[in-house]
């Protein structure tokens, strides 16, 4: 037999599924790669072409210590979210699925409205809240703020894995002897746990990214990497800024990859 | 009869550590209430590493308090958000436009003298005249920023950004979001038309500009040049020699027509819980050590008439009677009374 005939033949169908998913994949990955170009580029301005190849920026990024207490407030305010989000937003999840609460979709709605609503209103008005309480500007008011607005990606992540979820296995474990606190657990935990930790993710991005709410909840001094960024671009428009972009992509996605390996996220993709 | 109480050690040591105890933890909370505090605004890039590695801290040792600068925009808008009895900043830092939105709603005072600020003796007129809120620190001269590779000559007219062989390669603003845009337009007014406030020649004019490339921060404009993208943009003079020595090709230029004033406004809010030192503060801004230092570091244009800078930036800065004479001071009181409209109109030219 010939090789000719053991050759696959042409499938024009997949041809173009793969030169629309290649076409998709450069549309996502083309901004990164120009904030890496603009990162390494030596001269003071954003250009383009590249005339040469430098560290300079990420030196002065990583030495400037406005940037560096920025990135890591960011940090620690987004891990204080993820962990916000994910207990409220777990357990409203399960209160909006199980709960058999009177006006569902209503509360649903009103958990999902921080999304609805433009974020600065939202931080307006915590920016109002707080003085008016007297409160001032404190670290924990930017993190409440940030909260509210990632909280709808795990409760949205969370009730999507609730919906496919076989309530069966509960009940066998129930009928097995395990009370309701083991059940939850050792059954009802574990198998929510891929879209729990999936909107986590989401809830900490969301947060290290966050401008619009942190805009009026910034204490002076203690502005989040995205402040920073806005306030240096008004004065210095150079590299620095592409540096911290880089940065900041590289960080959202060592999280990313850290939190796959220690959970396994695979899970969520089939969500 | 009388009782004798029993002396216990242990409980005399345990009451003096508790006493101990208290009064190291009560330490600091008394030092924090004898400590006070200024709130203001300050702006970020170089001025921002020069207030706070420098200026602001020597204000603290010598007034023996902290000042809690705030450099993340918008400034106005938070001032609007805080209650007026106690609002978030002591003194507010913005340009004179800001000030003048700010005054109309009460967030700031209408007047500072020399009996509060006595430095103010010591400034030339247009720091405190009628067209200023609070009282003008520095000022930037807004002409005309060009490249020098392009074989441009130097302009000596605002007329000269309107040349035809610039289209496309001139730079403005996008006006309702940067005074420096909204002064051009008033400046196109003067250039073309009766006056400043002639906005229908403004208008004209300024349709005339396209194709014209808009930023919104004077950095952008800065680098826009540096980068060779725009040949002929509107700029202030400190966002061209800050480059001075570093070999760039460009240049600023002062019209015929004069050059607009960009103030640096300090002002005291009327609810400030500290006004004296708010005032304090502004004093020791106009103090001629600080004003040479922080001119000669960002290239403002000093106010207080007795500040001898270096030959460098004395050849380049407005800083004598003949000088300042140049500048030219809007009237933001007027054109925030008509700010809405004029953006209007202004979008809908440059969009068309």
């Amino acid at each position: 037999m010939s090789a000719a005939r053991n050759r696959t033949p042409f499938d024009a169908g997949r041809a173009v599924y793969l030169a629309v998913n290649a076409l998709l994949v450069a549309f996502l990955l083309a901004p990164i790669a120009v904030i890496l170009v603009f990162a390494l580029n030596p001269t003071p301005y954003i250009s383009f072409p590249p005339v040469g190849v430098t560290w300079r920026w990420f030196d002065k990024f990583f030495s400037g210590a406005d940037f560096m207490n920025a990135l890591w407030l960011s940090l620690w305010i987004a891990a204080c979210v993820l962990v916000l989000s994910i207990l409220i937003g777990g357990a409203s999840a399960l209160a909006l699925a199980r709960g058999n609460l009177p006006g569902r979709a209503w509360l649903t709605a009103f958990f999902m409205s921080p999304l609805m609503l433009p974020a600065i209103l939202t931080g307006l008005a915590l920016f109002q809240s707080y003085l008016l309480a007297g409160l001032g500007r404190p670290v924990w008011g930017l993190i409440i703020g940030h909260t509210l607005v990632a909280v709808p990606y795990v409760i949205r992540t969370t009730l999507a894995v609730l919906h496919n979820f076989d309530r069966r296995i509960e009940e066998a474990a129930a009928v097995l002897g395990a009370g309701p606190i083991r059940v939850f657990f050792e059954v009802t935990l574990p198998l929510i746990r891929p879209g729990v930790f999936a909107g986590g993710v989401f809830a900490f991005i969301v947060s290290f990214d966050q401008f619009p709410v942190s805009l009026f909840l910034v204490q002076p001094n203690g502005e989040t990497l995205p402040v920073v960024l806005f306030n240096y671009m008004k004065f210095d428009l150079d590299g620095a800024i592409a540096a911290a972009s880089t940065v900041s992509i590289l960080m959202a996605l060592s999280v990313v990859l850290i939190l796959e390996k220690l959970i396994g996220l695979k899970a969520y993709v089939k969500l | 009869m009388t009782r004798t109480v029993p002396f216990r050690r242990r409980s005399l040591i345990r009451t003096a550590a508790g006493l101990a105890a208290a009064a190291t933890l009560g330490a600091p909370a008394v030092l924090r209430a004898q400590t006070r505090t200024l709130r203001i605004t300050t702006w970020g890039g170089k001025w921002g590493e020069m207030m706070k590695g420098q200026v602001l801290p020597a204000f603290e040792k010598e007034f023996k308090c902290t000042v809690q600068a705030d450099q993340a925009f918008p400034f106005l808008p938070k001032l609007q958000a805080s209650p007026k009895g106690d609002p978030i900043y002591d003194v507010l830092h913005t340009n004179s436009n800001e000030q003048w939105k700010a005054v109309d709603e009460g967030l700031v005072m209408a007047k500072i003298t020399a009996r509060e600020v006595p430095n103010i003796a010591d400034i030339y007129p247009y720091a405190i005249s009628d067209k200023i809120v609070g009282v003008s620190i520095f000022t930037s001269a807004i002409g005309l920023g060009f490249r020098t590779d392009k074989g441009l000559a130097k302009p000596t007219s605002w007329k000269a950004l309107a040349d035809s062989k610039l289209a496309g390669q001139r730079g403005g603003y996008i006006i309702p979001v940067n005074s420096l845009g909204q002064a051009h337009l008033m400046m196109l007014g003067k250039v073309y038309g009766k006056g400043l406030n002639d906005l229908d020649a403004a208008f004209k004019a300024m349709a005339e500009l396209k194709p014209i490339k808009l930023v919104d921060f004077t950095g952008q404009m800065e680098k826009m040049l540096l980068a060779g993208e725009v040949s002929m943009g509107v700029i202030h003079d400190s966002g061209i020699y800050r480059y001075d020595g570093q070999n760039q090709p460009v240049d600023f230029a002062i019209p015929s027509e004069g050059v607009l004033a960009l103030e640096q406004v300090l002002n005291v809010t009327p609810g400030s819980k500290v006004r004296d030192l708010a005032f304090a503060y502004i004093d020791y801004m106009l103090r001629p050590d600080v004003q040479k230092l922080l001119a000669e570091g960002v290239w403002y244009s000093p106010s207080n008439r007795k500040v001898k800078l270096d030959p460098k930036f004395d050849a380049k800065l407005f800083n004598t009677e003949a000088k300042v004479a140049q500048l030219i001071q809007p009237d933001w009181k007027w054109y925030n009374a008509r700010k809405d409209d004029i953006d209007a109109r202004v979008t809908r030219i440059l969009r068309d």
